[in-house]
């Protein structure tokens, strides 16, 4: 081959290569366009949303590419579509488009997520709506009339809503209205009557599995005065072991099995939702609860649908589901016996605190000694302060192994309030009404005689001066044993 | 007359570098034979180019790239998707090692072939051999930094073998780990024996095994129709060279257009607690992975360290072969069964 061939040659190839180059070029090119990951697809008709609201709402359209949903192709058009018909439909740039996504539309791919959570406590969460802690935001702390938004109290709306979920309610121009809407609230009522709210722990727009299983998530609302679950588990030593060795959690990896992909610590998902190796991920979040510790006296999980004649996983069940996550970290006989320990503390709670203080509000109510009006009257908040902030404190906290919040925060408060204000409040209601006639001082007389058996049973006894003299040796012995071992005087 | 500033600058250039110019061109103006117009003699400067597109590529790469085990995979993530052009680089640094392991053995499936390693050419078959392991551990060290399940589990088998190579595998393999098992020490090492070690000595590998061929000359022969020309040989510069050159520019366009087709992609993350389904080293060690499967672990590991033993030694053994069997052309047919087996190995691995 002469040298002048040699050099055409060289030139065309050169020039197949700066050719090859610019596909190089324009490839890199393509990629900046769009966005920043090299995989991500916007389709045609979701390409004008993500053009107009880079510029518009720029950290939105990044978070959504820094999703799973984008890299598989999953934009704004394949959530947000909505038919003409739905109730929250409407016109947004040429497109029928609605702004809350529901589980029902999260329920085209995601069917079984979907169908475990409608199963769930947490989808439920808008029952609230019509309970006694309503009562409160309502009226008691809140108006839904002058003061109110809409007929809501603003209590309600930007308080309980936010946790529970609002119903929302559409407007003429086919959005949401201001009471309603925003509204992460796990239990939301939704304009196409769908239950709950994905975003409340899959945060919009990552959807990132790193957020919901971060404690935090639950965090948002569980946690404070009536259920610090989020503290009580910072307290205890699966949150310690989760602050410590976090980089180690491997938060974003799919599946996250405890015991295979990752072995530092649990989160909340880890015990409530996440996989093992023999149990299914599940975002119905009560499959591993045996208690239900929200109520004045707790009741075993399913003591409700059974009395309603449902049939649901049992107790049992749950608590076996539940006891197949601590294996992965611990022996039987080491979970065996921390259950033995909490069944006690929840038992010690609603014998000794939760039963006999409801039978006595109860009575009282029924008699008249209350009045039918709630919260208006001390000893009903008192009551409330008993089961519904430090009762759950003292059930929390033994449930996820939190001592000083089974201690300081919940059995010492919850005797306090038992004994210092309870009792007395109770005592000078009825005497109060012994005073006036009629049917109230009948029921009034009963509520004493009950008080004064509950009084004089083996665990309140000492409050009358009445411990057993066995039980006051044996508590002097173990004073001076105690003495003896520190060597105090 | 004064003189002309380009003379000037010349004198003064020349009298602080004191080479003859004309001397230079004597050294790359040198003439090679004629056989080396066929493309099939010029393979063994093609690794040599890309091992130069591996140095400039990897230099772009070590800007970007973390060597921990928590840095390394989403370093990798970052080049390959966010960095500007890091895919491209990416994609050229991978293609163009497969390529660098492709032509290296084509270029001693040649010099057997032509049984160019022969006397007095002995040492530099072994060079080139040692070259060669050099490129296989640049391949696996390589593959090791990317810290997905693959790559991950990969230094893991690695290692095991390694480990199983009688006497010395168990300090062998604490080497390479740098410690019982594989730690963000392990890492280190692979990432330093991949950007320092192996390369430095591959440079120094390349510079011998050039100065080899310099001091020898290349071997010649003469193909029928050259036996009438009355030019035996060529020069270096710039014919051959510019045969070289073709050589790169044809290697970039077809780099660049494999990236444009098949860039570099990247598995899940390394989990040491998952073992993927399946474990597969980089195709150029298909055969030796067949191998160990074939056989146990400690006759699978013997058996190979044998097979490298007798490739450094070969022009040796065929100086016995060719004593002891004179005229059967025993090593064209020992060489074509070796060949013939890596092959076979290679694509029965491929397959299963």
């Amino acid at each position: 081959m002469s040298l002048n061939i040699k050099r055409i040659i060289i030139a065309v190839i050169g020039l197949f290569f700066l050719g090859s180059l610019l596909i190089v070029g324009a490839i890199e090119n393509n990629k900046r366009t769009l966005g920043k990951k090299a995989a991500i697809k916007v389709s045609a008709t979701s390409k004008n949303c993500v053009d107009c609201h880079t510029v518009k709402n720029p950290s939105l359209v990044e978070q959504w590419r820094d999703s799973k949903h984008a890299i598989r192709g999953v934009a704004c058009m394949d959530c947000h579509e909505a038919q003409k018909t739905d109730v929250d439909a409407w016109e947004h740039e040429g497109h029928s488009i609605a702004v809350i996504v529901s589980p029902k539309d999260c329920s085209k791919c995601h069917a079984r997520e979907n169908q475990e959570f409608q199963e769930s406590h947490h989808a439920d969460a808008g029952k609230i709506l019509g309970s006694l802690d309503n009562v409160l935001a309502e009226v008691v702390e809140g108006n839904t009339g002058r003061l109110g938004l809409d007929g809501n109290s603003p209590a309600a709306v930007n308080g309980c809503w936010q946790c529970h979920g609002s119903v929302v309610k559409i407007g003429k121009d086919g959005r949401p209205t201001p009471a309603t809407w925003p509204n992460t609230g796990i239990g939301r009522i939704n304009p196409d009557g769908s239950k709950g709210s994905c975003t409340a722990c899959h945060s919009r727009h990552t959807f990132s599995p790193v957020v919901a299983r971060q404690p935090d998530s639950c965090g948002k609302c569980h946690l404070g005065p009536d259920h610090p679950q989020k503290e009580i588990y910072e307290e205890s030593k699966h949150g310690i072991a989760f602050k410590a060795f976090k980089e180690y959690m491997k938060l974003d990896v799919q599946p996250w099995r405890v015991g295979i992909e990752y072995t530092a610590a649990p989160t909340c998902a880890t015990c409530h939702m996440s996989a093992t190796q023999e149990q299914n991920v599940t975002h119905d979040v009560g499959r591993r609860i045996s208690w239900n510790l929200r109520p004045p006296i707790s009741e075993k999980i399913d003591a409700k649908a059974i009395k309603a004649g449902k049939l649901v996983e049992s107790w049992e069940q749950r608590r076996k589901n539940m006891k197949n996550v601590c294996s992965k970290c611990h022996s039987e006989k080491y979970v065996d016996g921390f259950y033995v320990q909490f069944d006690s503390a929840i038992n010690l709670y609603n014998e000794k605190y939760g039963m006999p203080s409801t039978k006595i509000i109860k009575m009282m109510k029924a008699g008249g000694v209350l009045t039918a009006t709630a919260f208006d009257e001390e000893l009903e908040w008192t009551y409330f302060y008993l089961w519904h902030h430090e009762g759950r404190r003292a059930r929390h906290g033994a449930a996820m192994m939190a001592p000083d919040y089974t201690q300081w925060h919940g059995f010492f408060e919850v005797a306090e309030r038992f004994y210092i204000h309870f009792v007395p409040q109770v005592k000078e209601a009825c005497e109060k009404a012994i005073h006036e006639s009629g049917e109230k001082m009948v029921a009034a007389k009963e509520v004493l005689k009950e008080l004064d058996t509950i009084l004089n049973k083996e665990e309140h006894k000492w409050f009358l001066g009445k411990m057993s003299g066995d039980e006051k040796a044996s508590r002097n012995a173990a004073a001076e044993e105690f003495k003896k071992r520190y060597a105090q005087n | 007359m004064p003189k002309p500033k380009l003379s000037s600058l010349l004198d003064w250039t020349k009298e602080r570098i004191p080479v003859d110019v004309q001397e230079w061109k004597s050294f790359t103006n040198e003439p090679v034979p004629n056989h080396l117009k066929h493309w099939w003699f010029a393979l063994g400067g093609t690794p040599a180019i890309l091992f130069g597109f591996q140095i400039v590529t990897g230099i772009f790469l070590l800007f970007y790239y973390v060597p921990t085990p928590t840095g390394a995979y989403d370093s990798i993530t970052n080049i390959t998707y966010e960095v500007r052009f890091g895919w491209y680089i990416r994609s050229l640094h991978k293609w163009s090692s497969e390529l660098m392991i492709v032509t290296v053995m084509l270029h001693m499936t040649r010099v057997y072939f032509t049984g160019a390693y022969r006397n007095p050419r002995e040492l530099n078959w072994m060079v080139g051999v040692v070259m060669l392991f050099v490129t296989f551990g640049l391949g696996f060290t390589g593959y090791s930094l990317i810290y997905d399940q693959l790559s991950y589990w990969a230094v893991m088998v690695g290692t095991e073998i390694a480990e199983s190579t009688p006497l010395v595998g168990p300090l062998a393999a604490d080497f390479i780990r740098g410690g019982p098992e594989i730690s963000a020490n392990t890492l280190t090492r692979l990432y330093i024996f991949h950007i320092v070690i192996f390369p430095a000595a591959l440079a120094g590998l390349v510079v011998l095994h050039i100065i080899f061929v310099r001091l020898q000359g290349v071997t010649e022969f003469e193909f029928d129709h050259e036996k009438k020309l009355e030019r035996k040989t060529f020069p270096l510069f710039p014919d051959h060279i510019l045969t070289e050159l073709l050589i790169a520019i044809l290697i970039l366009y077809i780099l660049t257009m494999m990236t444009v087709f098949f860039p570099a992609g990247l598995g899940e993350r390394a989990n040491p607690l998952v073992t993927p389904n399946h474990i597969k080293p980089e195709w150029y060690f298909y055969a030796s992975f067949k191998w160990l499967k074939l056989t146990n672990v400690y006759f699978g590991v013997l058996g190979q360290i044998a097979f490298a033993v007798v490739i450094f030694f070969w022009p040796f053994v065929d100086y016995f072969l060719i004593k002891w069997f004179p005229k059967t052309g025993m090593s064209i047919k020992i060489g074509f069964l070796g060949f013939s087996a890596y092959l076979v190995l290679t694509v029965w691995e491929a397959m299963t």
